[in-house]
């Protein structure tokens, strides 16, 4: 039973039996449903943003010598504001988009436990954009996402403050939407959903809130001391003035490394939901996944400090290494209980589980990658190279981003009562795969011959191996318009579906495609075991699902 | 347990071990690219992060083959095949599958600690008689600083020069932000951190010439900041390098447009000035692009400023390089300071002089544009020295 019910608000909410409108998402709203593809659409346009950055820094090392760029601070703060846009405004808030879209309804509510807070925490992403793109007008950050002192006190212009007063807001957005999901989990599961027959993706979205709201707070407090350093004269990083340089290091990883799991931990939600679904059978080892995304969030916290491994203390370096082995074995759980779980299935290769899948076998080779980079004496030789370069586009685009992918493919239909085209998907799914590999795979190689990274100008020895990379980069820019195209033109021309396209167990499937204002009529009753395909039971459930919320007879001008 | 079952509880485990020993021939044969990924190793440390290397390679490579391969394999044995709408079996987990596989990567990853930390105090422990060395990262250049025993003045050069054998410690100390001191062919990388001194220790096994790389962004020059080390085949071969240098150092010439040339190149008092990390000059074989090419200086500085005249226009450009910044390039340059010898970028003036007549002489016919005797007087009604 829903203890808290959402407090009818103000502002525009989803209209009756049909889709939401673009105009909607201008406009303030309560409704959970459109704050949540407020946050999808403006993350993907900073997808585009911060993807054609991604080209542009391409093209550049298309040659050893500065040639597009008029000098390398152009370049720096290309390179600067691409990680910026790409973290920071497309991957935090596109996952911010599919909890605040997907968990009420899953849990079977009418919203999310805060509304006013949940519109709020969405609308300071727009001014925090506006900060980052806004810097390049005053004199671009050039210190890379990473801002170290004193490069990023003393040197970069004032872009930099800009940069750094665009993170804070988005820093407080991300706490405030992380209790909201905490608030709304806690208390807002429907009558007979115990915390062990959730979704994985609520317990996933459980565990990133969990991270946001302990580690996000460092960011912000980091950055409040940065802004200071730059315009108040302080010198928390200034070694001239008795600051020191590696607290802002330390600071910064305590936030950043469980930031890393802001971004993937969701996704691991999402594939858990994608691959049962479409192999037609229960996820393998459920309590085992939903504790991993726990214990990834927990051992989260203690490795930091291997982002540092050429500037920390030596004697400190050991005690991180370990920690940084150790979150290897849950991850390892979950590729291992995926495995188990399409093992045996009936799978059916749509574009959400192609994606699903390709994230499995990019993911591991992302992960024994940050093997590689967890033990010290090779991360010594690794560190700040183009082999963790390609590693963190390995696990982010390889993971984080084929699973948004995925997702959208997956709950597509459910948002707009259309399916994407299946034959666009495949084409972006191997374009896509291939352009991943072949430009994150070279970039490992190239690191670990002696490229370093965030350079415009390299040794000529590097030429061909960068320009197969740019060659493939390019490749991946021109499968993102696929995607592009296939959710614009699927928006008006996509085959209409029911309520519960993919026959899922879970409940935001129970209710019409687009959900209805309050996403249910009367109070919802979800199916036993979320996950429980194979069983007569939910063979029953899923009929009645269908009788209840078909699929129109006829499409119209589809 | 009928006969038909006990075959295929068999059959299980043939196929198990079939699996496992592909998976570690598979690792094996990828571990034997290590060589194609690295480059030659010419450290003692090198050749044990090498080692470690190529377990992890092996390790990877069949985690990866392992996972690519189930995957490969479900996909192709647990595809639907086209009409059946019914679903997979109704599996819910395995908790003998779930601990062995919990079991068996923890257990890896402690070795995988345990082999990574021996290597680690390995490569780490301090060797007998090392050879000292200072180094400094400045925007964007590397300089290398040797003692000559005996006296005060001391070595530089952007070179960093030793010999097959000899245990190598640097200091290194930066004059501005952060920069990482990384050679890969050593497999060494240590970050330089403003307002602190760190450490890195290497010993080279194989003669030649070798880069370094600056590997922590340090600003628009970051990709051109780069360096060499050369490992002379024994100790002999590197004192007549180091001789010749230290006689030159030594003996300076009296001519001050000579005087100012070794100052550019081999530094003064407070070691090597940066000016090669941002500057082109072709007689001194500098290419950098960050900052204006010095190529004919003296011919434009001359018609920079109107009525200034090229000395000391050349000389407030070195205390006050913000004051007449050439368009298109931003304000970079250290500003030097020539009171405080304790001021990371301290030229005292006799050596500024110097510099002013040598950068007098690049101009088009060879011949200097100043006149150099004014130079002193100038300073003075700078209000300097």
């Amino acid at each position: 039973m829903a203890t808290i019910t959402a407090t009818p608000g103000l502002g525009t909410r989803s209209a009756e039996g049909a889709a939401i409108r673009a105009a909607d998402l201008l406009r303030w709203s309560l409704d959970h449903k459109i704050i949540g593809l407020q946050y999808m659409v403006s993350s993907l346009f900073f997808f585009i943003v911060g993807g054609t950055m991604a080209m542009l820094i391409r093209w550049e090392l298309l040659t050893p010598a500065l040639d597009l760029m008029a000098d390398g601070t152009q370049y720096n703060a290309l390179m600067t504001i691409h990680g910026s846009v790409m973290i920071f405004l497309w991957i935090i808030p596109m996952m911010a988009g599919f909890g605040n879209y997907l968990v009420p309804l899953m849990l079977g509510a009418k919203d999310m436990a805060f509304p006013w807070l949940n519109a709020f925490a969405f609308w300071l992403i727009p001014p925090a954009g506006v900060l980052m793109i806004g810097g390049w007008l005053v004199g671009p950050p050039e210190a890379g996402w990473t801002a170290y002192p004193p490069l990023s006190t003393l040197f970069s212009p004032d872009g930099q403050t800009m940069w750094a007063m665009s993170l804070h807001l988005l820093g407080v957005s991300s706490i405030l939407g992380a209790i909201n999901f905490v608030v709304t989990i806690r208390n807002m599961r429907p009558e007979g959903m115990t915390l062990w027959k959730m979704p994985l993706f609520v317990w996933a979205v459980l565990a990133t809130a969990i991270i946001q709201v302990l580690a996000t707070p460092f960011l912000t407090g980091g950055l409040t001391l940065l802004i200071l350093d730059r315009t108040a004269g302080t010198s928390f990083f200034d070694p001239g003035s008795g600051g020191d340089v590696l607290l802002w290091q330390n600071v910064f990883w305590f936030y950043s490394h469980p930031a890393v799991y802001i971004m993937i931990l969701p996704g691991f939600g999402m594939v858990s939901e994608v691959l049962s679904v479409h192999a037609r059978k229960p996820v393998f080892g459920y309590r085992a996944i939903g504790l991993s995304s726990m214990s990834i969030a927990l051992v989260g916290f203690t490795v930091w400090a291997h982002h540092m491994f050429t500037s920390l203390q030596p004697a400190l370096r050991i005690p991180f290494m370990i920690t940084s082995m150790i979150i290897a074995v849950p991850t390892g759980i979950k590729i291992f209980s995926w495995l188990g779980t399409i093992w045996g299935g009936k799978i059916r290769f749509t574009s959400a589980m192609l994606f699903a899948l390709g994230f499995i076998t990019l993911f591991v080779f992302g992960g024994i990658g940050g093997i590689f980079l967890a033990a010290v004496p090779i991360d010594i030789h690794l560190h700040d190279t183009y082999f963790v370069v390609g590693h963190f586009h390995f696990v982010l685009f390889g993971g984080s981003v084929f699973l948004i992918f995925s997702g959208i493919y997956h709950w597509f239909p459910k948002v707009t009562g259309r399916r994407m085209n299946e034959r666009l998907g495949q084409l972006h799914f191997v374009t896509t795969y291939i352009g991943t590999f072949f430009t994150f795979v070279p970039q490992h190689i190239a690191g670990a011959l002696g490229l370093p990274r965030r350079v415009a100008m390299y040794d000529p020895q590097f030429t061909n191996i960068n320009t197969v990379i740019s060659l493939a980069a390019f490749l991946l820019g021109i499968s993102s318009l696929f995607f592009i195209y296939n959710i614009l033109r699927s928006l008006s021309h996509g085959e209409r579906v029911g309520g519960n396209p993919w026959r899922a167990l879970t409940l935001e499937w129970a209710t019409t495609s687009p959900p209805p204002p309050w996403n249910f009529r009367g109070d919802p009753v979800p199916f036993d075991d979320p996950y429980g395909y194979g069983s007569d039971e939910s063979v029953a459930y899923l009929d009645a699902v269908e009788r209840r919320f078909p699929a129109p007879e006829e499409s119209d001008g589809a | 347990m009928n006969p038909t079952n006990s075959s295929n509880s068999l059959m299980t485990v043939v196929w198990i071990l079939v699996a496992f020993v592909l998976l570690v021939v598979g690792g094996l044969i990828i571990a034997e690219a290590t060589p194609l990924v690295l480059p030659p190793a010419a450290s003692a440390e090198a050749v044990q992060v090498d080692e470690l290397f190529k377990i992890l390679m092996a390790l990877g490579g069949s985690i990866w083959l392992l996972v690519q391969g189930a995957v490969i394999y479900s996909v192709i044995r647990f595809r639907a095949r086209p009409g059946d709408d019914s679903d997979g079996a109704a599996m819910h987990g395995n908790n003998t599958l779930e601990f062995v596989w919990t079991l068996i990567p923890s257990i890896t990853v402690v070795i995988l600690s345990i082999i990574s930390f021996q290597v680690w105090v390995n490569i780490t422990t301090a060797q007998d008689n090392p050879q000292v060395v200072e180094a400094r990262g400045a925007r964007f250049l590397w300089s290398f600083s040797y003692d000559i025993p005996g006296e005060t003045q001391r070595v530089n050069s952007t070179v960093l020069h030793t010999w097959v054998g000899q245990p190598v410690v640097l200091h290194l100390e930066t004059a501005d932000v952060n920069h990482a001191f990384w050679v890969p062919s050593m497999r060494i990388k240590q970050d330089l951190l403003a307002g602190r001194r760190t450490e890195a220790r290497f010993t080279p096994i194989l003669a030649g010439e070798y880069p370094v790389v600056c590997a922590e962004l340090c600003g628009s020059g970051h990709g051109d900041m780069h360096a060499s080390i050369v490992v002379h085949e024994d100790e002999a071969s590197f004192l007549d390098w180091f001789d010749d240098e230290a006689y030159i150092i030594l003996n300076p010439p009296d001519d001050p447009v000579e005087g100012g040339e070794l100052l550019m190149t081999a530094g003064g008092v407070a070691g090597l000035y940066a000016c090669a990390g941002c500057h082109t000059l072709d007689a001194l074989g500098w290419d950098a692009i960050v900052a204006p090419n010095l190529e004919g200086v003296a011919d434009r500085a001359a018609t920079r400023v109107p009525g200034m005249e090229v000395e000391r226009y050349l000389l407030r450009s070195l205390f006050f390089p913000g004051e007449f910044l050439v368009p298109g390039y931003d304000n970079l340059m250290p500003q030097h300071q020539y009171q405080d010898p304790e001021e990371a970028n301290y030229m005292p003036l006799d050596e500024a002089l110097n510099i002013v007549a040598y950068l007098c002489t690049l101009s088009a016919s060879g011949e200097s544009a100043c006149n150099v005797d004014m130079l002193p007087d100038m300073m003075t009604d700078m209000g300097m020295g």
